[in-house]
């Protein structure tokens, strides 16, 4: 059930920092709890890029060697959409099916 | 006391004592086995291996050395092959499919085999390809297919001259599907010199009794097999032609 929110999760963290570096986005993930070891993310990154939706340039860091910074590609927005939109559906989905038992827990 | 070693991480020199060092070459060789199959090898190992680098540095502060703790401590943040394939994300189907598909490409390959041959290795390279023991079979194949259709001969021309000779040691692994590591890699070494060294004594018997026929002296046969053959073991790669005209 949690397939592809991991992606979705990445994707959007890439498109709202525009240019990521994987430490960073490894930061905000742990911050939402949403990886448990760091090694998720670099095969998750690796195949995202192979599919087109990733691409990274090389930055100069200040300290030690060149650093990746990932960033969308075109078909990569499209594909962030494309998820967002049926994540919403989802929730919309699921709201709608235990709307009875958060009313109910409510009424509790 | 502890001996220490100067390692290059992701591009980062390090000191790490030599039982943190064992532990870490352990760890990023899982690693690298566990996704060598995978599309984006190379990125994805030097991408870990880079950011191993950054907590080491993040973690030591200003310690000079690495310790077997430290190792420990960011093996565990990293997690192991088994906890990314754990994940939620690990996304098993794609994943297992394009491991079958680099089997297909590299894993196992058609070749002709030049140690077992008796016009071109053909026959013997499609039976070590499909793990037939005797390429025996193979060669009665074709043999009733030029009977029965004549299809058998240009078939063979035509694998002859496709298929490459399986030249070192990691083709003759690919050519039977085995994986090129170093215990592997050991063996087909231990079969060559047993091939060379069988090839050898075959040359020095086919010598000792030409030797032994013309020149009615058979009691030299034993000094020629250690002395006279050794010189020619440059000849015994192309082994002799006769040994049944058919495949």
């Amino acid at each position: 059930m949690r397939k592809g929110i991991l992606e979705l999760c990445i994707l959007s963290i890439i498109s709202d920092e525009q240019e990521a570096y994987p430490s960073d986005i490894i930061k905000r993930l742990e911050e939402s709890h949403m990886i448990v070891v760091q090694g998720t993310l670099y095969p998750l990154l690796a195949r995202l890029k192979s599919a087109g939706l990733l691409d990274y340039t090389w930055k100069e860091s200040g300290a030690g060697p060149p650093r990746k910074y990932y960033s969308l590609t075109n078909d990569g927005h499209e594909f962030l959409d494309g998820l967002m939109d049926t994540w919403n559906q989802l929730v919309a989905a699921v709201k709608h099916s235990t709307r009875s038992l958060t009313a109910n827990k409510k009424a509790k | 006391m502890n001996k220490v070693f100067n390692i290059n991480l992701g591009g980062i020199a390090f000191t790490i004592d030599s039982d943190a060092y064992e532990y870490l070459s352990n760890y990023l060789e899982t690693i690298h086995n566990h996704f060598r199959a995978s599309e984006g090898y190379e990125e994805i190992t030097t991408d870990i291996e880079a950011r191993m680098a950054e907590l080491f540095q993040e973690r030591l502060e200003n310690r000079p050395i690495v310790t077997l703790q430290d190792v420990k401590h960011v093996i565990a943040i990293m997690g192991t092959p088994e906890d990314f394939g754990a994940e939620p994300m690990g996304d098993e189907a794609p994943k297992s499919s394009s491991r079958g598909k680099w089997k297909f490409k590299t894993g196992k390959r058609l070749f002709r085999n030049t140690e077992e041959v008796v016009i071109g290795g053909v026959c013997s390279g499609i039976s070590a390809y499909f793990g037939i023991e005797d390429p025996l079979w193979v060669r009665l194949f074709f043999v009733l297919i030029t009977i029965s259709g004549g299809v058998g001969i240009p078939l063979y021309i035509i694998l002859w001259a496709v298929l490459p000779k399986a030249e070192t040691a990691s083709d003759r692994l690919a050519m039977r599907g085995e994986k090129a590591n170093v215990s592997n890699i050991g063996k087909i070494i231990e079969e060559e010199v047993a091939h060379v060294s069988k090839k050898m004594s075959e040359l020095g018997d086919e010598l000792k009794s030409e030797f032994g026929s013309k020149k009615k002296a058979p009691r030299r046969r034993t000094i020629l097999k250690e002395n006279a053959v050794l010189p020619m073991a440059g000849f015994i790669s192309e082994p002799p032609l006769p040994r049944g005209f058919m495949f």
